[in-house]
């Protein structure tokens, strides 16, 4: 039974099926099913698998967004449920958020769902996040990285103003910061001070993996 | 290792990627593209004449092209594309008089009639010379007749003219013609009657194509067309980024305000030649275009278009001087800028609603504009929402692989075979192919998922047994036409990557329309009417776009196709003042809705990737048409 619901959370997430996810997402919380484990080795293997799939070229950007979105919807029902300080071995912690201006939330949101079924502990703030937001949150969960997300050429400079703004609290040393997004480059990320810089989702990952030394 | 150039041609789109010391001419040859010639490419007969705005990336005007093109041709950009070498990537115009064969965009749209009544009018006047005993000055003189004769009061008269009128007058003996605009304002007087001569533009400045009509404000009637790519192009494909260029601040804003005015003066002139009107004799423009061209044109601050919350500086309507601006029409004309609905919903879009006419009936209609940013309205009479999608440009012919605009050349339409898998395709000017348009990407991508060679995900079908899938850097493609068929010589293939381009391209544009459903509780069938606008709309196949799931599933006689409608929303607030006061309240009336702050919008788009639809109960024509192939 137990593993029956784990290879449902991730056969939905592999083909696609955002029902699917959901709906074994609900089983989970009524048969009393651990959540953690319903997260890590149902949902985050499946997403793991599609991302690899994602990353050979076999699919394409509409396939990965689809099983993002089943992981999100999951998730929306079972992190309520996770036990207060549950000790979930996390490979780190990201805070990551669109820049305040712009209001794409769906770049972001991959990003996020990926390190999550990668095992990291993700914190995101959303779109049009404002600094202070970024700023706040980081004192808030001492993460390891702060990503961020800019879909437009006009919203790139307020990366500058997060760094800048980290730097003035004295938090820059504290955190690894990488940034993505359509019009942002590498090129970009090393002019503006970030640490690194995500082609896509699943360079994301890699890249944040290598910038917490996993 | 030698680095790869890419030059793009427009109109087409088409992009090739070339080695360096490559001539523009064989690079369009590479590409399909035919460019005049005589000599073949020996710079002797000045043919091939081409324009290229960027100087700093092609090398120096040589002695061959200096014998051909006029110093000022060469400053204003024009090269010969056979002694024009790139040497970093590079946009190229081609201009009609170098390009073999006819172009087909959709510069023209459906029009409704207006009664006539145009905002500047004529009024040819004979008047009593003054006497001993008449001595009233030559403008109340005036003034005295226009009110006995036409009942016009309170008018004013523009300082030029008045400056000139004692003379003006009896010059012309007493007898002229006086042309007021707006109702109040003298713009001209001229001896004579010359009533007959009255013509207005009316101007659509897209983000790719500026299109123009001159329109006899006597009849009415559209008396020719003029239409070029917008030269800002060179600074920007999309708006996004000719914003970000603004932002640079210094006098950039001023030359995106110079390029929009120089591109009207361009189909100005252009129009005016075909339909031998003298530009002296317009004495009225009315611009339509997208909030950020309406901005780059009166040359206010853009860049809090691009940074949410997104907000306009203006939605009314701006008048102002034709030579305020630098527009070459009657040296006293005006100009008169439709108003806007929203940051990202323009004065084309008051133009589109204005033109289908969907305030004006109980019915209830949806209507969509696609271009780069699409623009969807649903709507009746009592009550309008708006929104735009970021639809991308996969359907003008951008980011696939053999993807082109809808001229010459490019393949428009195909059938595919569910048991051969064999392809059946026109092309535009019946010529041998060298892309294809959005028209044929919807086609293909129906087509595919009828044949099976896709899945409702839009996924290639591996185990497919035909040797028209192949694939390419381990990335499948699906061949249209083989090497043999095409003007490249070069195969034309839909890659895998082409397909999920369309579903993100049609996801956006259906998300905009079933959310704006959603908040106007408006059923798929409480549909009355669907209206398709925009560059390549009057050539999709109706079936094909319902089959993908672009638009809801609707019977098919209900949607209409109607083109171009930006352009004809701007003529008919030129010919017809109560269509100008209508424009205004749409402007006013016409709700906004912001799409990415909709709860359900990610889980709409994500839903409308499938190919047709998440939930195919959206759409049961389609289901049913799957379900018979089962």
């Amino acid at each position: 039974m137990a593993e029956d619901v784990l290879k449902r959370l991730k056969e939905a997430i592999m083909t696609y099926d955002v029902e699917g996810a959901v709906e074994a997402s609900k089983e989970v919380i009524k048969t009393g099913f651990d959540p953690l484990k319903a997260i890590e080795q149902g949902l985050g293997e499946g997403l793991k698998v599609v991302g690899e799939k994602f990353g050979a070229g076999e699919i394409f950007l509409p396939m990965l967004m689809i099983a993002a979105q089943a992981m999100k919807e999951s998730l929306a029902i079972l992190e309520p449920t996770l036990a207060k300080g549950t000790s979930r071995k996390v490979a780190g912690k990201v805070v990551i958020g669109t820049v305040e201006g712009d209001i794409h939330d769906i770049g972001k949101s991959i990003v996020a769902a990926m390190l999550t079924a990668n095992g990291f502990e993700v914190h995101d703030i959303g779109c049009d996040a404002p600094t202070s937001k970024f700023v706040e949150k980081v004192k808030a969960v001492n993460p390891d990285i702060i990503g961020m997300s800019a879909l437009l050429t006009t919203t790139m400079p307020k990366m500058t103003e997060v760094i800048n703004a980290l730097k003035k609290e004295g938090l820059r040393g504290k955190v690894k910061i990488i940034v993505g997004g359509a019009p942002v480059s590498a090129a970009w990320a090393e002019q503006i001070g970030a640490d690194s810089y995500g082609e896509d989702a699943m360079a994301a990952v890699d890249v944040v993996k290598k910038l917490v030394g996993k | 290792m030698e680095k790869i150039i890419t030059v793009t041609f427009e109109p087409e789109g088409r992009r090739v990627r070339v080695q360096p010391e490559t001539s523009i001419f064989q690079a369009a040859r590479e590409a399909g593209i035919g460019i005049r010639t005589e000599c073949g490419g020996d710079g002797t007969c000045g043919k091939c004449r081409i324009i290229v705005k960027n100087k700093s990336v092609i090398n120096e005007v040589t002695d061959a092209e200096r014998t051909h093109l006029s110093e000022k041709e060469t400053d204003s950009g024009y090269r010969l594309a056979c002694r024009t070498i790139p040497k970093q990537n590079i946009t190229v115009m081609i201009p009609e008089e170098s390009r073999i064969g006819a172009r087909k965009i959709q510069i023209t749209g459906l029009e409704r009639p207006v009664p006539l009544n145009p905002s500047v009018k004529k009024f040819h006047v004979v008047l009593p010379k003054p006497t001993l005993s008449d001595v009233r000055p030559d403008f109340k003189r005036l003034l005295d007749h226009l009110a006995d004769a036409y009942g016009l009061k309170s008018l004013e008269i523009d300082y030029e003219v008045l400056k000139k009128l004692p003379d003006i007058l009896r010059d012309a003996d007493w007898d002229f013609t006086v042309t007021i605009w707006d109702g109040h304002v003298i713009i001209a007087v001229e001896a004579g009657d010359t009533a007959d001569k009255l013509f207005g533009l009316a101007i659509d400045i897209g983000t790719s194509k500026i299109v123009g009509y001159v329109v006899n404000l006597m009849t009415g009637q559209t008396a020719s067309i003029g239409s070029i790519e917008n030269p800002q192009i060179m600074h920007g494909e999309d708006v996004i980024s000719r914003i970000t260029f603004a932002m640079a601040g210094g006098e950039k804003l001023k030359v995106l305000q110079k390029l929009a005015v120089e591109g009207i003066n361009d189909v100005l002139h252009e129009a005016c030649t075909q339909g031998n009107v003298d530009s002296n004799d317009i004495y009225e423009v009315t611009v339509a275009g997208n909030t950020a061209m309406h901005h780059f044109l009166l040359a206010i601050q853009p860049k809090y278009l691009a940074l949410s919350p997104y907000t306009p500086a203006v939605k009314k309507p701006i008048k102002v001087k034709a030579k305020e601006l630098g527009i070459k029409i009657h040296r006293n004309g005006a100009v008169y800028v439709l108003p806007i609905i929203a940051g990202f919903v323009g004065a084309d879009a008051v133009g589109d609603v204005l033109s289908s006419g969907i305030h004006e009936s109980k019915e209830i209609s949806l209507l969509l504009d696609i271009g780069t940013n699409t623009e969807v309205f649903v709507g009746n009479t009592e009550d309008i929402l708006s929104c735009s999608c970021a639809s991308g440009p996969a359907f003008e012919g951008a980011h696939i692989k053999h993807g082109m605009k809808a001229v010459t050349g490019a393949i428009e339409k195909v059938r595919i075979s569910p048991d051969t898998y064999e392809v059946e395709y026109e092309t535009i000017g019946n010529v041998k192919p060298i892309g294809l348009c959005g028209s044929a990407m919807v086609d293909v991508v129906a087509e595919m998922l009828r044949s099976r060679i896709i899945n409702h995900h839009g996924r290639f079908n591996p185990n497919l047994k035909t040797s028209r899938l192949k694939k390419v850097n381990n990335i499948p493609e699906f061949v249209l036409a083989g090497e043999n068929e095409t003007a490249t010589r070069k195969e034309i293939t839909v890659t895998q990557k082409d397909i999920n381009e369309i579903q993100l391209a049609k996801a956006a544009m259906f998300t905009g329309c079933s959310i704006l459903m959603k908040r106007k509780n408006v059923k798929r069938k409480d549909l009355d009417r669907v209206f398709i606008a925009g560059a390549f709309g009057n050539y999709i196949n109706p079936e094909n776009a319902k089959f993908i799931g672009l638009v809801p599933d609707v019977p098919t006689e209900k949607i209409n196709f109607v083109g171009n409608t930006a352009v004809t929303g701007a003529k008919m607030v030129l010919t017809s003042r109560e269509a100008r006061e209508t424009a205004e309240i749409l402007s006013r009336r016409v709700r906004y809705i912001e799409l990415a702050i909709d709860p359900d919008f990610s889980q709409e788009f994500t839903r409308a990737l499938f190919i047709p639809h998440r939930d195919l109960d959206r759409f049961p024509s389609v289901k049913e048409h799957l379900e018979r192939l089962e």
